[in-house]
Order: structure tokens, then C-alpha cells, then sequence
């Protein structure tokens, strides 16, 4: 499996569309386009093999399921992981020959992609960094009053920043890089232990994307019994997602009356600045 | 300039504000004004519908060239009660009466962090995760339904709930305050966050496997001790469960960062494999 160039274009235009601060908003951006599970589904349909696209983006979802940039501080841009590394992934999957849905074909991408993925960090501190450039224009225009001059600001002049940042890196990276991905192949064998290393790493992993979600809900050891609860009833208990969501709720319902309770009692004016809505709380939990 | 009449904005302008902001609040990000101009150009159709001279104008857009950043999604509250503000500046006339520049600025600063925190655990820690959850069972034998479940589920709600949240914002104005940072504010945050962390110990203990190979085998080659075996039997997933606490406790408790934790796993994961603790068991 190669890559062409007409291929890496359209990966390179889609890692422009993708990336944290994207062309396609963050909603259908980032949060969209950027999952590695549909920049499976899209690298599957550019390179001609849906199903070991997908089952590569399975893999990198995972390890990046609970991708949190709080204050914009980034961990890993996902349009490397998703446009560069699943891509090579799935080069690297072909020619090791492994069944696309397969475990090791899994923790091979995992680990491919991850690697590679960490080119994002570099390519998104680039991007903003040339924004300023196009900010600079937004501050000039808003002394002046030229109002009009901020839609292309804010819409036109940052496709640039992605040509440099985004654009040209993916369609280099993916074409030249499939050829190395063939060429390591034989330099590296499965049963080596650079081979079993990569693969250990690639289900190790998603360990960290879980670790960086619970940095956002967990602050201390008690924090910690809701994620364990919600562990033992898929793990013992063998339930689906779905249905730990479900029970959480009942959690989730019996805390909020608690805390209610607790803020009326304790102090009748709370230190929101609206009395009247407080009041209207007293009323519904009755 | 003093200027009484009640003024009112119309759907179209709101639409186009909201829209602005679902598409640009990010588009041209840097560490230095993260969502401002994204902001700006939610805030212009606005002021121009509001304000007929160019002086009044200026000065209204002057008011939103502070920094701003929250969570996009949930952010989207925030514009929406701005836009509600400035509409009551212009009907009592820009710089004459209650609501001015600090006023605004001080709403929007004072928002950004609470609304930040709550977006972050609901959107980006439940809301995805949950909805990347059921799609990767649903893709796991290599079928594309997952990825257009999720696209097509995720993007219905993100487009409606930012809608939702723009106009409840409008509607409510400086109301919105008190329910997003007073006492039931943080009553829903608690709530949020207990679903959240039950619903990540799901996605763990489904998605995520930590596996051993160590064993003890007796002199005819039988396995007389499988540790994974062992663990299991004490608590299922035990040490998928650990691995992740390590994680969290070095991000957390010591500061480090995700890629240089990353970079830990990789020498976790050669000293295993060198000493029989790790072994994918991988052939050709």
C-alpha cells in the first residue's frame, strides 16, 4: 500500500479542516473531524480500505478518547494522530500483514499513531504562532474602524497558517512516510524487541488519555469512587456504556438534591448575586 | 447622544451572531487571544443593527476586544447573554445609563472560568466520551456505522445544545449568572461530575486492557502461577485499574506532562518486555 499525492492532498486538506484551532469550527472540526474515529472512516475511504481505516481509528480513539485542552494548553493535536498516523498505520498494518481487526494490528496503530501523532504539538504551536500575524491585521482594522476586515481575519486569513502548519507537513509526511513505513519492515522483526516494545506501549497507551480526563474530574482520593464504581460494573459486571450512564444518572440526581439541600440550609442568601433564582430552587425541591 | 427608545434585536441578527460564533470562535486562535476574534465577529452584526453611527459602533466593538477563552460549546451561553447586554446599552444609550463597558467585560471575565470548568467536564469529559463509546462498539469489527453514528449524533447535539445555549443566554441576560456560578450552579457541576467519572470507569474498564504474561511454570511446562490469572480473580482489571491511577497521580500530583508520562510508558513498557512481564505474543 502507497500513498499518492493526490491521497496525501485530501489528508492534507482534512488535517486543515481538523486541527484544534480548525477551518471547520471546533464542533465539526476538532471535535468531528479530528476523532480518530471518523479520520478512520475518512482515511479508510481516501486509501481504498474502509475496514482497516476504521479498525485503526478504533485503536487511536482510544488512546485519545478523553482529549481535554483545558486553557489551551495542548497534549496532542489530533490532526497528526488523525490524518498523518492513522494513515501510516495502516500502511505499516498492510505490510506486516496482519488482519485488519486483529489485536496486534490494533496496538500497532496505537503505538504508529501516537508516535507520530506528536508532530501535532509542534504543528499547533506553529499555527497559533502565525495567527498573530493575522491578529496583528484584526488589531489595525479595529483601530480604524474597518469592521468588515475581521471576517477575513477570523475565516480567510488563517487558511494560510494551515497551508504551512497543517497542509504541506500531512502531504509530505504521508507520502514519503509510507515508503519508510515498507523499509522498517524489514529493518524491525515482529518477534524482536523494539517490535514487542512498540506493540506494549500501544496498549499501555490509552491508560493516559483516561489519566487526563479524570485530572479534570478527580481532585482527591474520594473522587476517585464514582470512577470505580463506573470500572466495576463494566469490568464484573460486564454492563455497556450505555447502561453505566444510566445508573450514574441516579448518582448524579441524588447529589444534586443533597448539595441543594445542604446550600439552603446553611446560608439563606447564597453568594450568587440573584436571590429571586434561589428562591425558585427552594420551590422545586419541594 | 442620550437615546431612550427601547431597541430590539431582530431574529436574523441573533442568527447570524450565533452562527458566527458556532463557526469562528477558534478559527484564528493564538496563545495570546485565544476566542477574542472569534467573539468580535459574533458581536458585529449586533452592534451594527444596534448602533446607526459609525462613533457609537466603535466604541460598543471597543468593549469585546478583551481577552476572551472558555469551552466553545457551553461558551456559546456567554454570547448570548452579552448580546442581550448590549441591547440594553443601546436602548438606554451607549454612554449615559447602568450597563457599560465594565459592567460587560466584568460579566464576561467573571464567566469564562466557572463556564470553562463545567463545559470541560460535561462536553469534552461526558458528553464525547460517551457518544465515542457506544460508536467504537458499534465500529470495533471494522464497520463504518460507528464513525456516522457519531457524526451525526454528535454534531445534532452540538449544534442545537450551542443553539439552545445562545438564546437561553439572550433571553435570560445577566440572569444567567446567578443559575451558572451560584449555589446550583455548583450543585449541577457536583452532578455532572459524578456521571462523568462513573461513565470514564466504564469507557476504562471496557476500552482499555492492561495484560501480563508473567507465569511460573513447573518442570514438565505447565503454568502453575498466571499472574494475570491471579489479579483478575482479586478485582477484574486490576491492573489496567492501576496503570491508570499511575497516570492520573503523575499528571496530577507531580506535575508532569502527558508526553513526558507517555515517554515513561515507553521505558515501562521495554523494561517488561526485557524481564517477561509484557509480551503482545506477536508472529507473522
Amino acid at each position: 500500500m502507497t500513498i499518492s499525492w493526490i491521497q496525501a492532498s485530501i489528508l492534507g486538506i482534512f488535517a486543515s479542516l481538523s486541527s484544534m484551532p480548525g477551518m471547520a469550527g471546533s464542533t465539526i472540526g476538532n471535535y468531528t473531524l479530528g476523532r480518530p474515529l471518523v479520520g478512520g472512516l475518512v482515511c479508510g475511504l481516501v486509501l481504498g480500505d474502509l475496514k482497516t481505516g476504521i479498525a485503526a481509528g478504533v485503536a487511536m480513539q482510544l488512546v485519545y478518547i478523553a482529549l481535554v485542552t483545558p486553557g489551551g494548553t495542548v497534549s496532542a493535536d489530533l490532526r497528526a494522530v488523525s490524518y498523518i498516523g492513522i494513515p501510516l498505520a495502516m500502511v505499516a498494518i498492510h505490510s506486516q500483514g496482519l488482519a485488519a481487526t486483529s489485536a496486534n494490528a490494533a496496538d500497532l496503530a496505537k503505538s504508529m499513531g501516537t508516535l507520530v501523532g506528536t508532530v501535532g504539538t509542534v504543528l499547533f504551536y506553529g499555527t497559533a504562532t502565525m495567527n498573530l500575524v493575522w491578529q496583528h491585521i484584526g488589531w489595525r482594522a479595529v483601530e480604524k474602524g474597518e469592521f468588515k476586515k475581521l471576517y477575513a481575519v477570523d475565516w480567510g486569513y488563517p487558511w494560510i497558517s494551515h497551508l504551512f502548519f497543517s497542509f504541506i507537513p500531512t502531504v509530505l509526511m504521508t507520502h514519503f512516510g509510507s515508503s519508510a513505513v515498507h523499509a522498517l519492515r524489514t529493518a524491525l522483526p515482529m518477534d524482536g524487541i523494539p517490535m514487542k516494545t512498540l506493540f506494549t506501549v500501544g496498549a499501555l497507551l490509552p491508560c493516559v488519555g483516561i489519566a487526563i480526563l479524570l485530572k479534570q474530574i478527580v481532585e482527591g482520593p474520594i473522587d476517585f469512587i464514582p470512577f470505580f464504581v463506573g470500572f466495576t460494573f463494566a469490568a464484573s459486571l460486564k454492563l455497556n456504556l450505555v447502561s453505566v450512564t444510566v445508573i450514574s444518572l441516579i448518582f448524579a440526581m441524588i447529589f444534586y438534591k443533597l448539595d441543594m439541600a445542604i446550600s439552603t440550609n446553611r446560608q439563606p442568601v447564597p453568594n450568587g448575586p440573584n436571590g429571586i433564582i434561589d428562591d425558585d430552587e427552594e420551590e422545586e425541591d419541594i | 447622544m442620550a437615546n431612550t427608545e427601547k431597541k430590539t434585536l431582530s431574529r436574523k441578527t441573533l442568527n447570524k451572531s450565533f452562527h458566527h460564533w458556532f463557526y469562528g470562535h477558534l478559527t484564528v486562535f493564538s496563545q495570546e487571544h485565544m476566542q477574542t476574534f472569534g467573539y468580535l465577529t459574533s458581536m458585529l452584526p449586533i452592534v451594527e443593527e444596534l448602533y446607526d453611527n459609525k462613533e457609537d459602533q466603535e466604541k460598543a466593538m471597543k468593549t469585546y476586544t478583551a481577552f476572551f477563552n472558555t469551552e466553545p460549546q457551553l461558551g456559546t451561553v456567554i454570547v448570548g447573554i452579552t448580546a442581550s447586554l448590549e441591547e440594553a446599552r443601546a436602548s438606554q444609550g451607549i454612554d449615559v445609563g447602568e450597563v457599560d463597558d465594565t459592567t460587560i467585560n466584568g460579566l464576561r471575565a467573571g464567566l469564562m472560568g466557572p463556564i470553562a470548568g463545567i463545559g470541560d467536564s460535561l462536553v469534552v469529559g461526558t458528553l464525547i466520551p460517551v457518544i465515542l463509546g457506544i460508536a467504537l462498539g458499534m465500529s470495533s469489527g471494522g464497520s463504518p456505522l460507528g464513525a456516522i453514528f457519531y457524526i451525526i449524533v454528535w454534531n445534532l447535539l452540538g449544534y442545537f445544545g450551542m443553539r439552545f445555549a445562545y438564546f437561553k443566554g439572550y433571553e435570560l441576560g445577566d440572569k444567567a449568572v446567578g443559575i451558572l456560578i451560584g449555589a446550583q450552579g455548583k450543585a449541577v457541576r457536583k452532578a455532572i461530575a459524578t456521571i462523568g467519572g462513573m461513565v470514564v470507569g466504564g469507557v476504562a474498564a471496557t476500552w482499555v486492557t492492561v495484560k501480563t504474561s508473567f507465569r511460573l511454570t513447573n518442570g514438565s511446562g505447565k503454568a502453575y502461577l498466571v499472574l494475570q490469572d491471579q489479579l483478575d480473580s482479586v478485582y477484574p482489571g486490576l491492573l489496567t485499574a492501576l496503570f491508570i491511577v499511575l497516570c492520573w497521580w503523575l499528571m496530577a500530583k507531580k506535575n508532569i506532562s502527558p508526553i513526558k508520562v507517555m515517554l515513561l510508558l515507553v521505558v515501562v513498557a521495554l523494561v517488561g518486555v526485557l524481564v517477561g512481564f509484557f509480551n503482545p505474543g506477536l508472529t507473522y
